[in-house]
């Protein structure tokens, strides 16, 4: 058997460990669940310091020279000295045990929290921005007639002014919904926020197609591991 | 002082970024662990009353640097690559823009440090499990050894690839040695696969919740049913070309070409531009406005129950 | 109990065995589908056509086995097109450590199968780049878009027959000094790195994306505002770009037929060598099956609780 046959096979072995459930909870299947918790924790050491500290932290303290095949040695990166203080500032994040000096711990929380919120402005306005100026479409036609066959460039016909105007105004009475958090009083409000309420539900809607269409594509690969990579492949021999 | 943050390309070298190995770069390293350390131990002398002015002062500081990045103002088409700033704004400006890596990338490096609360906690919890013989505690050995052999493989494969493969021999399956089997076959053979396995059995779950639970019981559901039903009778391409071939059937044989607008794919795509996209876009619009005023509370302190209360 | 109030009582095992089997069975019937693809997976198609020769593309590769179903469809597809159109390119991940692994699997297995149909082999250093991972995709694509150099500083490839040299010696990047000078940017992923890359680099380099169905919807709004230049979403967004790749955009087949159509579009031609019709169509006919599995499944639900409400005495819910 070859090393790949016996990779897969230990692949679809886990894989039905943990399909196991789809039956019942089972000691089977909390067997496969603690490996696989315990597999994605080290894993997740090993990549934090490979992946993270080894690379971004601890490279770019050190430096590092680069020795060629015949022995000469060249500066890659020169050694960034200051970022051994983040040492001290990351343990700050273990006195959260400690009774007296938890108070410390949000403070490389804060550091992440500012530089993620610092950054909201530009992010904000280069989302949105956009998307506000194209969501600002003519609704005022200029012929009453419906887009023709070899539709005439500039004119704004009157389908298509309807069209736009349907857009803006799912885009409005959706959006409302999220604004007037208040008690609505008189029709035309409690009209709009009912109007956004099912607008909302046509964008879930697409969402919950959308990701219905994912979640099968996941299970049709792995039935695809298992019948054509597995079977067919590693043990059959086949494709 | 504009040298720090900045890059200094190698053999060039400045006060702050020092050649490796030197003399300079390794008081530097110890220098400035030493005064991360007085930090720790000055910061836990300070009184309760100023406590909360020292998370809101690191978290402002933070976030400044982004700020400034984006308001500053900069000359059109600087290219300060090739070009040098003409005055101080300029200066600073260029400055900000070579700034914002090693900043954004402390972040980085903090969560990490804290990942390994986390890995710490997770131990932490069933280790005691063990300890105590509490039920099931046959389990959390499970945890614990997997996770000690996959950290073990996993640190050997890359000791092997980064320090002993000069020449990246390990790229090719034929030169594994035991560590590179053992390493491959537990994240690739194991955990990957059933990583992958864990997300797809949410398919399984949706198909249930729609027999029991996706019921027409409002106008809100048949609306969100009836959007749903639609986008997902498009992604059937099967269904959509026998559709249009019917339509298509219908105008040959009529001549009216107002029918074409009720091909599936035409009353999908219209359903999606004019009414999917905007309703996401004003879900999308709402959660960015919150995270901006969220994001601006947090920086300037104003955030009641965050890190600085 | 009516047949109604048993079909309302199955057991949910029922439901999933017959999933599993549907899928299964599914997987064993391979027919080529006729499709009209979407004009956001057309838009992308005709994007990566367009690249002018020479160009250098960044591909920012953000999946892992998790949404392998979609993902590695996807990444199999920008990279058999590129190839196709003797593209160079250069790949990282900036959303995930395990991402540039997977990554490099699917173009080692890409890279080979084109071998064994007598295609140029792409090499490293010389074709494409691997950048590996970069920690912070904020960061990341922020310094992208104001200093591509200092992003990418002190990186290195190999190069067969040089060594491990700068990126910026090797034939790939050698042109590019900005983020502008890249052909096209394209984003696969599986989260909303998207949305990362279009915030940080908005408008400077053409962006294209593919995503998976969970993250679809929410792109599709920058598609609309031209923010991304063109989007394959999901399954079906695997599917569209191997019908275009094999069928091009208005190109009359021997039977004078158009298979994709672009109304006032130019023509763009089909992929003639390696393989086109692929992954997607391997699991687009099964992705019918579930998705009428589910579409009867909420049909049935909904008329049994009609018809069980119907039966004289019976409890309203």
């Amino acid at each position: 058997m070859s090393y790949l046959a016996i990779k897969l096979t230990l692949a679809v072995f886990a894989t039905f460990g943990l399909y196991s459930v789809l039956y019942r909870e089972t000691r089977f299947y909390r067997f496969f669940e603690h490996i696989y918790l315990g597999l994605a924790a080290g894993y997740t050491l090993v990549a934090t310091w490979k992946d993270t500290l080894y690379t971004e932290w601890w490279i770019k303290m050190l430096g590092k020279t680069d020795v060629s095949a015949d022995g000469v040695a060249t500066v890659a990166s020169n050694g960034f000295w200051i970022y051994s203080i983040l040492a001290p500032i990351g343990l700050m994040g273990y006195m959260v045990f400690s009774k007296k000096h938890n108070w410390m711990s949000k403070i490389p929380i804060g550091i992440i929290l500012g530089i993620w919120s610092g950054q909201q402005l530009e992010v904000w306005w280069n989302t949105y921005g956009p998307q506000i100026y194209s969501s600002a479409l003519p609704v005022i036609p200029t012929t009453w007639s419906f887009v023709p066959a070899q539709p005439v460039a500039g004119e704004l016909y009157a389908s298509q002014a309807l069209t736009n105007a349907i857009f803006i105004f799912t885009l409005i009475s959706a959006f409302s919904y999220f604004l007037f958090s208040f008690e609505l009083k008189g029709k035309f409000l409690t009209g709009l926020n009912t109007m956004g309420r099912w607008m909302l539900m046509i964008g879930f809607g697409a969402i919950f197609g959308s990701t219905v269409m994912a979640r099968f594509a996941l299970v049709i690969d792995r039935m695809s591991y298992i019948w054509n990579e597995w079977l067919q492949g590693a043990i059959l021999g086949g494709s | 002082m504009l040298q720090f943050l900045a890059q200094a390309t190698p053999p060039e070298t400045n006060f702050w970024q020092q050649a490796p190995g030197t003399t300079g770069l390794i008081l530097g390293v110890v220098g400035a662990f030493i005064i991360g350390m007085l930090l720790f131990f000055g910061l836990s002398t300070i009184p309760t009353q100023f406590r909360r002015y020292i998370i809101v002062g690191f978290t402002f500081l933070a976030g400044l640097v982004f700020v400034l990045q984006y308001l500053w103002p900069r000359p059109i088409n600087a290219d300060f690559e090739k070009e040098l700033p003409r005055n101080a704004v300029e200066g600073f400006g260029a400055w900000l823009g070579v700034a914002i890596d090693p900043v954004a990338k402390t972040a980085n490096i903090l969560a990490a440090f804290l990942l390994g609360l986390g890995i710490f906690s997770l131990m932490r919890v069933h280790i005691n499990k063990i300890r105590r013989r509490a039920q099931d505690w046959g389990f959390s050995l499970i945890l614990i050894v997997s996770s000690v052999i996959m950290a073990i493989f996993g640190f050997w494969d890359w000791n092997m690839r980064q320090f002993n493969d000069p020449e990246a021999l390990l790229t090719s399956q034929e030169n594994w040695k035991f560590a590179n089997y053992v390493n491959d076959a537990l994240f690739d053979g194991m955990y990957q696969q059933m990583d992958a396995a864990m997300f797809s059995m949410i398919a399984f779950f949706i198909l249930s919740a729609a027999y029991r639970a996706f019921r027409i019981r409002s106008v809100e559901a048949t609306v969100m049913m009836a959007s749903a039903l639609i986008l997902m009778l498009n992604l059937m391409g099967a269904l959509t070309f026998m559709w249009s071939g019917w339509i298509n059937g219908l105008v040959e044989s009529t001549g009216n070409q107002f029918l074409t607008n009720f091909d599936l794919t035409v009353v999908a795509g219209w359903l999606r531009a004019n009414m999917q996209i905007p309703a996401i876009r004003a879900i999308e619009f709402g959660v960015g406005l919150g995270a901006l005023a969220m994001g601006l509370r947090l920086w300037l302190g104003l955030e009641k129950g965050g890190v600085s209360s | 109990m009516t047949i109604w109030e048993k079909l309302q009582a199955v057991d949910r095992r029922i439901l999933y065995l017959i999933l599993a089997v549907c899928v299964s069975a599914g997987l064993f019937i391979t027919i080529e589908i006729p499709t009209d693809p979407d004009p956001s997976s057309r838009d992308l198609y005709q994007a990566i056509m367009d690249i002018p020769e020479g160009k250098t593309v960044i591909i920012q590769s953000d999946w892992t086995n998790s949404t392998r179903g979609e993902s590695m469809g996807h990444f199999e597809n920008l990279l058999r097109l590129l190839m196709s159109r003797n593209l160079k390119f250069v790949f990282y991940s900036a959303a995930d450590p395990i991402a540039p692994q997977v990554a490099r699997t699917t173009l080692a297995r890409i890279i080979k199968e084109r071998k064994d149909e007598g295609l140029y082999e792409y090499q490293i250093g010389e074709d494409y780049i691997d950048l590996g991972y970069f920690a912070n995709a904020e960061a990341t694509n922020l310094n992208m878009g104001i200093d591509l150099r200092n992003a990418w500083s002190g990186k290195r490839t190999k190069k067969a027959g040089a060594g491990e040299i700068s990126i910026w010696e090797s034939p790939v990047l050698k042109d590019v000094r900005k983020i502008e000078d890249a052909g096209m940017m394209i984003v696969v992923t599986a989260s909303a790195s998207i949305d990362v890359a279009v915030q940080r680099l908005n408008k400077k380099v053409s962006i294209g994306a593919m995503v998976t169905g969970v993250v679809g919807p929410t792109v599709l709004p920058f598609y609309q505002a031209k923010q991304v230049n063109g989007v394959a979403v999901g399954l079906k967004g695997v599917y569209d770009l191997e019908y275009c790749m094999a069928n091009g955009v208005n190109l009359k087949d021997e039977d004078g037929n158009i298979k994709v159509l672009n109304k006032g579009g130019k023509e763009y031609p089909k992929i003639t060598e390696g393989k086109t019709l692929a992954r997607g169509s391997k699991y687009y006919g099964t992705l019918h099956i579930a998705l009428i599995l589910l579409i009867l499944a909420v049909v049935l639900g909904n008329v049994g609780m009609a018809m069980s409400r119907k039966k004289p005495g019976a409890k309203r819910s």
